[in-house]
């Protein structure tokens, strides 16, 4: 297989797969932080920061996989 | 002609940006179509300043201090006791800073911490937000290189890494200033409960206080590449749309941007704070 082949599968398959995680991470996240909500709606303020605070350490992962793929086509 | 109704507008509106979105896509006259822009990773150099080399990332650096000491400058002119205009709003801002950092750090801590974080916080925000004005980019381009005069300076990552090194050394600083080296230091160094003679948990302790000091080191890395990430591809997306549809399909992302542009800030800042406070926390045993 030739070497630019490879290069866009790896750089697919970089961010697609490393999105995989980060995805399922953000929605058990989100799906605490709506029971929290559910369960007692005066503390939404903080309970929002926690969970915004939660979504970007998740978040970040998924970034790591975003950029080794943007490397991986462009340079 | 009569006022048209609200119905009558909002028929009228959607079926023209209809028209431009087909247009654009269709583009029989090939106007409209942009070629795929270059993307390149690391900031293009525009000039030499005394052998120094000045990228546009640099310049829309500057840009933003321009614009942000400008804002300022503009709204202390004459001040009120009772602000109004840009006073008014420049102090809501400050104020809504300062109310966060206080609730996360305390009363005492909070106002020895607001200013790196709010600096942190401004210099972030206008910079993810002033990248996406039109002469950024591809919008003035310099004959000789080819290359845009203006790029997102939250796009080098050169800047992240910086931001990121400066709130390491904050924290690092204010951890040290609130516990005295050598309590700080124990805090990671953490042989206590071997001396004690606790041999399993202290080895345990051991561990863990390496894999926090281990930890302070890999959130350098992680704070520059989660700032990074995030703008080149919020640029990117943005260079993508306009290729694939020219005409009017790029505005909810410039409303995406904008909103990524503040939560990233607003993340890179209440991080810092988060483990600025960790810091100045004395351990809970011993």
């Amino acid at each position: 297989m030739d070497p630019e082949a490879m290069k866009l599968l790896a750089a697919g398959l970089a961010i697609g797969l490393g999105a995989i995680g980060p995805g399922i991470g953000i929605g058990i996240l989100g799906l605490g932080a709506m029971q929290a909500i559910g369960r007692n709606p005066e503390a939404r303020g903080p309970i929002m920061l926690n969970m915004l605070l939660a979504i970007a350490f998740a978040e970040a992962v998924a970034i790591y996989a975003l950029v080794v793929a943007i490397i991986i086509k462009f340079v | 002609m009569p006022k048209p109704s609200r119905r009558a507008k909002i028929i009228i509106g959607s079926s023209l940006i209809l028209l431009f979105l087909i247009i654009g896509f269709v583009d029989p006259w090939h106007v409209f179509r942009v070629p795929f822009a270059h993307v390149q990773l690391p900031a293009e150099e525009v000039f030499s300043l005394f052998g120094f080399p000045i990228t546009n990332t640099m310049l829309a650096a500057w840009f933003t201090i321009i614009v942000v000491v400008g804002l300022s400058y503009i709204a202390t002119r004459k001040m009120k006791i009772v602000p109004s205009g840009l006073q008014n709003i420049v102090e809501a801002g400050v104020e809504m800073l300062y109310n966060f950092v206080r609730g996360v750090a305390g009363e005492r801590y909070g106002r020895s911490f607001f200013p790196i974080i709010a600096t942190i916080f401004i210099f972030v925000m206008f910079n993810a937000w002033l990248a996406l004005l039109p002469f950024f980019g591809a919008g003035i381009y310099i004959k000789e290189t080819g290359t845009p005069l203006l790029r997102g300076a939250n796009t080098d990552i050169n800047f992240p890494l910086t931001l990121a090194i400066v709130s390491f050394i904050f924290v690092e600083y204010w951890g040290i200033r609130a516990l005295g080296l050598f309590r700080y230091l124990r805090k990671f160094f953490n042989i206590g409960g071997l001396l004690r003679g606790h041999i399993l948990t202290g080895i345990t302790d051991m561990f863990v206080g390496l894999m926090e000091l281990i930890s302070e080191f890999a959130r350098l890395i992680s704070f520059t590449f989660r700032l990074f990430g995030n703008m080149l591809a919020g640029e990117l997306l943005l260079i993508a749309i306009v290729f694939l549809i020219p005409l009017v399909m790029v505005v909810p992302f410039y409303g995406l941007e904008l909103f990524i542009g503040f939560v990233q800030a607003l993340i890179f800042g209440g991080l810092t704070l988060v483990f600025a406070t960790m810091a100045v926390t004395p351990r809970e045993h011993g």
